[in-house]
């Protein structure tokens, strides 16, 4: 009884927020699947793929889900394991909301979701819509949309923990959530905490460690019937050391496909070298305001003060890391095949082989790096090895206000305004001196060219010839701002056996740059702000839902949109100076979606066709190019791409306990033409132009093809589930480096005129089996849950969730940036893309206990 | 006091964070007597001085071909030459009372763990000796691609470390390895290889000389570099008829002008064929004294 009370306080809670899902499902609700049980039972918020917590790649996945979806409402459950991405979209694509307020950092056009992970009670209440719902709190985004409620009163009133032991990411789980729900004073207050834990003991990938607390406060004060005040404020401040992609013959020396390099030791003891700290206080204010029962007005200001760091060594001189490429048994012999033009030392190969067996070799040997600091710094040098912070600090101050009308029996409309202003704080900080003394603030890649003592080679020409202690500030200092301004309005229609929508935006965007270091490259433009750069953007998206009758469905929606770049992708090196890359433009996206529905008794299905195509659009990346031994800054411009594909969802009610449930994907995601480069090396700041010869590229890190059957029970108190996954067409992120026309030419892969371009790097599918159980009891009167999943029971361990080609090239140039002699390399970089491979098997046991 | 209750449990978990799992990390103890670099179990049997082991092998030396030691022979020496000026590239040179010669190490950075000065003590057995242009060098065969053939060469880093010891300064076993007392010579072009090859040198009198851009060495096109180097003629005063000061495009001192008139400067002697060719360490090495 108190349970069915606990679930009817949260549907009244969401009430508000729920006629985005009134269309197609209303006949099959009362399904009770596993994964609902498993939702509510704080198993399935987010697992760690989608935190987005890899730091190597673009790994963050989007939380698409809908009720009128049943694809993508299961996706997100059933492939998590894969790091599977919704329509292979870039994050950037799905917008988030907090009470309406869009919370995506403007830079790139992502949210993090770890900066909400460990709040799972907090953020249950959301409404998902898909590319093509209407709803009323956005122009819904190519990936979805989620309006997260974080209210006080939203949250069941009572006290709930929740205790998890897993072997992923975090070794175990902790949250204790309280909430009183509205009172009649017209007070409701809702916290939550949380706490996540490994060590390097117990976590799954050697050399890694979780540490995670988390809080989440809400206080809403109702003041009357028309208005309300909610304050909610949260944060996850989280302590972890990242792991890195492997080569294969990393991972076949090391017998692991989780192989880590980014760890060593130091005094017997296990040390990190990539640590992550972030830390995103977050603080909301929403008044709402119920003019009439068909009328509300929701306003929302938020202020997000995030502090993000993440720590990587690094050196000047050898490359200190286990896993350099000089360090491989191929690096002496050609593996690949037999080349006349290269001979081979075979007894190098094996030495390196019997190296790489004793894991001090295959691990970052620290107490050698302090050791040669500390000698060096007997004669005065600066230490060769360090270990820096790369901050990226961001405060983000956002309004928004929307007003709901109902204005007519069937139709509804909605307005909006979202105010934004966000400053990136970017800039390296010495982390450790590894038992140096100091360390001057030079670019080390120009001494030679330059003199040590330099202008050219200061990193800040207004500081000299600086010397650097631990805790200064070094490198590059600069913020990036963001404005942006946007209007917003849908109409949601319903008439007769038609549900339509039409929603339209407007906005306008300013960034500029402002630099806290004077380059000795660019003295003249690398200190203070740069010119402003304005973007006008907009878009139009309709849709409509087909009711045909006897629960059968047609969807439809197409829309066009220009999306304004944001700062990430618009100056051509911001760690050196203010230009912004040339050609920077709005990202035309043009998209349509055609759907079919059916949901009856026993069967639930969705079957749904797209087609995406983005022109215009910028793309950044830098590397390091060992060809020039110099940092590369390279940038894409009027890229095109184009996504398309068909989705099946379907659950089959065999038998009033058992369900079926079958999900399936074919699509293509790819880059449709060559796309023009400009690259910037930072030894000579000398801008240069090219063709990236990318066009057919696929999109990465996800699979094309995905397929899924599960199978769901429940008898009384008991439920369980097995469900068997199939992946295949997984890219890695392609290298566009290596398929520039010079860097073509100088690989031999230029015929006259034409170029044989490198293939793109795939990774494997496979099979993974997955099997959850679970059983409620009453323990003191109150509900107890207890639930166990095990996924991949077959300990697949082949299955590659990512990764990226290597942008060195199989060659050495004689002379850098230019077209000139070659030399073939014996270690061959495009056989040895770096992957990310899915964990063997692994489970996460979970207990709830309400009351 | 429910909420209360909340309030202190969100305290005790603010509390639980304080925790942090990367500490402050200190300097690993005892790497200053007991080095993480070589190999600390070594223990010195039969010794033998550099003269004596280049004696031993000479004709191999000569002949610039390459032998493997098999006997159990150890050396005891000092470091005089490394990369932290980036002029040697992958090899140190090493002294003792008797002579030096050339150590070829497949890593950078070898300055930073084997300054001047240090003391080592090496395991020879296993190591292989040859000549290359009749220099006398310590390393390993190597594979040389361009003349599909094997040399004496660099070996690699664990395989040098299994075979020397750092001897530290203040540590025990310092007392017991003494002394070793290294002069720096005055070049003589007559002296052979056995006598004054991989030994650091002073050369006086000397006037240096060269094409293109008036620098060390200019990587602007304006001297077609040898093997990444330059080489600049050295005549006068002690050099003798042969002699060039040799410096990689990469060395820091690279940029430093060429002295006008007679100076004085110090660096490595290796003979290459007929002539000399002296190497400067770090740009303490080139003040010019004139």
């Amino acid at each position: 009884m108190k349970i069915k009370h606990l679930l009817l306080v949260s549907v009244l809670a969401a009430a508000p927020f729920s006629h985005a899902r009134t269309v197609v499902t209303a006949d099959v609700d009362s399904l009770d699947t596993v994964e609902q049980r498993l939702a509510d039972d704080d198993n399935f918020t987010f697992t760690e793929s989608q935190l987005g917590e890899n730091d190597d790649i673009t790994s963050d996945v989007i939380q698409i889900n809908s009720n009128n979806n049943i694809y993508l409402s299961q996706l997100g459950w059933a492939w998590s394991g894969i790091w599977f991405k919704f329509r292979a979209l870039d994050n950037a694509y799905n917008d988030v909301y907090m009470n309406g307020v869009q919370v995506n950092n403007p830079e790139n056009g992502r949210f993090s979701f770890s900066t909400i992970g460990g709040m799972n009670d907090a953020v249950r209440s959301k409404e998902d819509v898909g590319a093509f719902e209407g709803n009323n709190y956005s122009f819904s985004g190519l990936g979805g949309s989620s309006n997260y409620n974080l209210r006080a009163s939203q949250m069941p009133a009572g006290h709930k923990v929740t205790l998890s032991g897993t072997n992923r990411n975090y070794t175990l789980r902790g949250m204790y959530t309280f909430a009183t729900g509205m009172g009649k004073s017209g007070w409701a207050f809702a916290g939550t905490v949380g706490y996540r834990w490994a060590n390097m003991q117990t976590a799954a990938i050697k050399g890694t460690f979780y540490n995670s607390f988390s809080y989440f406060l809400a206080l809403q004060k109702q003041f009357n019937e028309k208005h309300s005040l909610n304050i909610a404020t949260w944060g996850s401040p989280t302590e972890r050391a990242a792991a890195g992609a492997s080569t294969d013959e990393a991972n076949w020396l090391a017998n692991d496909n989780n192989y880590n390099p980014y760890w060593g030791y130091q005094d017997g003891k296990k040390r990190a070298s990539r640590v992550v700290n972030n830390f995103e206080p977050s603080l909301l204010a929403t008044w709402d305001f119920y003019i009439n029962d068909d009328m509300k007005l929701t306003t929302s200001a938020f202020l997000k003060l995030a502090k993000y760091k993440t720590t990587k060594l690094n050196y000047n001189g050898t490359n200190p890391h286990p896993d350099y490429w000089k360090r491989f048994p191929s690096y002496n012999y050609n593996v690949w095949d037999f080349d006349p033009e290269l001979n081979y030392d075979y007894d190098a190969y094996q030495s390196s082989y019997n190296y790489w067996q004793d894991e001090s070799y295959r691990q970052i040997n620290f107490d050698e790096l302090y050791f040669a600091n500390r000698q060096l710094s007997k004669v005065g040098a600066d230490a060769i090895y360090w270990i820096e912070a790369r901050h990226n600090d961001q405060l983000m101050t956002n309004f928004s206000t929307s007003y709901d009308w109902n204005f007519k029996k069937g139709m509804k409309w909605s307005i909006g305004l979202q105010l934004l202003s966000n400053r990136g704080s970017h800039y390296k900080t010495m982390a450790d001196l590894l038992g140096g003394e100091y360390f001057h603030n030079t670019n080390t890649y120009l001494v030679g060219d330059y003199q040590q003592t330099s202008k050219e080679a200061m990193y800040d020409v207004n500081h000299g010839y600086q010397r650097i202690i631990e805790g200064d500030r070094f490198g590059y200092d600069y913020d990036l701002w963001n404005q942006d301004v946007k209007l917003w309005t849908n109409v949601n229609i319903d008439r007769g056996i038609m549900h339509s929508f039409i929603t339209a935006k407007i906005g306008g965007r300013r960034m500029w740059r402002e630099g806290f270091m004077r380059n000795g490259l660019f003295q003249d433009h690398s200190y203070g702000k740069s010119e402003k750069a304005h973007f006008l953007d907009g878009g139009v998206k309709i849709g409509s839902i087909l009711n045909l009758g006897k629960g059968h469905a047609i969807t439809a929606g197409v829309g066009y949109e220009l999306k304004a770049p944001g700062a990430a992708v618009a100056f051509m090196c911001p760690e050196m100076n203010n230009n912004f890359v040339q050609n920077l433009a709005n990202e035309e996206v043009v998209s349509a979606e055609l759907g079919y529905a059916l949901s009856n008794k026993w069967l639930r299905l969705n079957l749904t066709g797209y087609y995406y195509h983005m022109g215009g659009g910028n793309e950044w990346q830098q590397f390091f190019n060992d060809d020039a031994a110099s940092f590369s800054y390279n940038s894409l411009s009027g890229v095109k791409k184009e996504y398309y594909g068909v989705e099946l969802g379907a659950r089959i009610k065999i038998t009033s306990s058992l369900d079926l449930v079958a999900l399936g994907t074919y699509s293509e995601a790819r880059y449709t033409d060559n796309t023009k480069v400009e690259w910037m090396n930072s030894t000579t700041g000398i801008l240069q132009q090219d063709i990236c010869h990318n066009k057919g590229m696929r999109m990465s890190g996800t699979p094309l093809a995905a397929a899924s059957l599960g199978l769901n029970y429940r008898i009384k108190h008991w439920y369980l589930g097995v469900t068997g996954n199939y992946y295949d067409r997984i890219y890695l992120s392609y290298s566009p480096n290596l398929r520039y026309e010079t860097n073509m030419y100088n690989a031999g892969r230029s015929h006259g005129g034409e170029y044989d371009v490198p293939e793109q790097a795939k990774g494997n599918g496979g099979f993974m089996l997955d099997a959850n159980i679970g059983r409620q009891f009453t323990l003191w009167h109150n509900p107890l849950s207890i639930n166990l999943q095990l996924c991949n029971l077959t300990n697949r361990r082949s299955i590659t969730t990512g990764g990226y080609e290597q942008s060195r090239s199989n060659y050495s140039v004689s002379e850098a940036d230019e077209t000139s002699t070659t030399t073939k390399r014996t270690y061959n970089f495009e056989k040895n893309p770096k992957k990310f491979y899915a964990q063997g098997f692994n489970f996460m046991l979970n207990l709830n206990y309400r009351f | 006091m429910k909420t209360q209750s909340f309030i202190i449990a969100l305290l005790a978990g603010a509390f639980a964070l304080t925790a942090c799992q990367d500490r402050d990390w200190e300097t690993p103890e005892g790497i200053s007597t007991q080095p993480p670099y070589g190999n600390n179990e070594l223990v010195a049997g039969t010794t033998i001085t550099i003269a004596e082991l280049q004696a031993k092998y000479a004709n191999t030396i000569k002949s610039n071909e390459y032998k493997e030691i098999t006997e159990d022979l150890w050396l005891r020496c000092v470091v005089t030459g490394n990369d932290i000026g980036d002029n040697l590239y992958k090899q140190i040179t090493v002294q003792d009372e008797t002579g030096g010669i050339i150590i070829g190490i497949n890593g950078s950075d070898q300055g930073a763990r084997m300054l001047v000065n240090q003391k080592l003590l090496i395991r020879l057995q296993d190591l292989f000796i040859g000549g290359y242009g009749e220099q006398a060098q310590l390393g390993i065969k190597y594979w040389n691609r361009k003349y599909s053939e094997y040399q004496i060469g660099r070996m690699e880093v664990p395989f040098w470390e299994k075979h020397v010891r750092l001897i530290m300064d203040g540590s025990p076993e310092a007392a017991a390895f003494g002394n070793i007392k290294v002069d720096t010579l005055d070049f003589d072009a007559s002296k052979t290889m056995a006598e004054q090859g991989g030994r650091v040198v002073r050369l006086t009198g000397v006037t240096i000389s060269g094409e293109g851009t008036q620098i060390i060495a200019p990587d602007d096109g304006s001297v077609p570099p040898i093997g990444g180097c330059i080489n600049r003629t050295v005549s006068g005063g002690n050099a003798g008829s042969n002699c060039i000061l040799r410096s990689s495009t990469y060395a820091t001192f690279k940029g430093i002008a060429i002295p006008t008139g007679p100076v004085e400067f110090y660096g490595i002697a290796t003979k290459y064929r007929d002539s000399w060719q002296i190497l400067a360490r770090t740009q303490s090495d080139l003040t010019w004294v004139k």
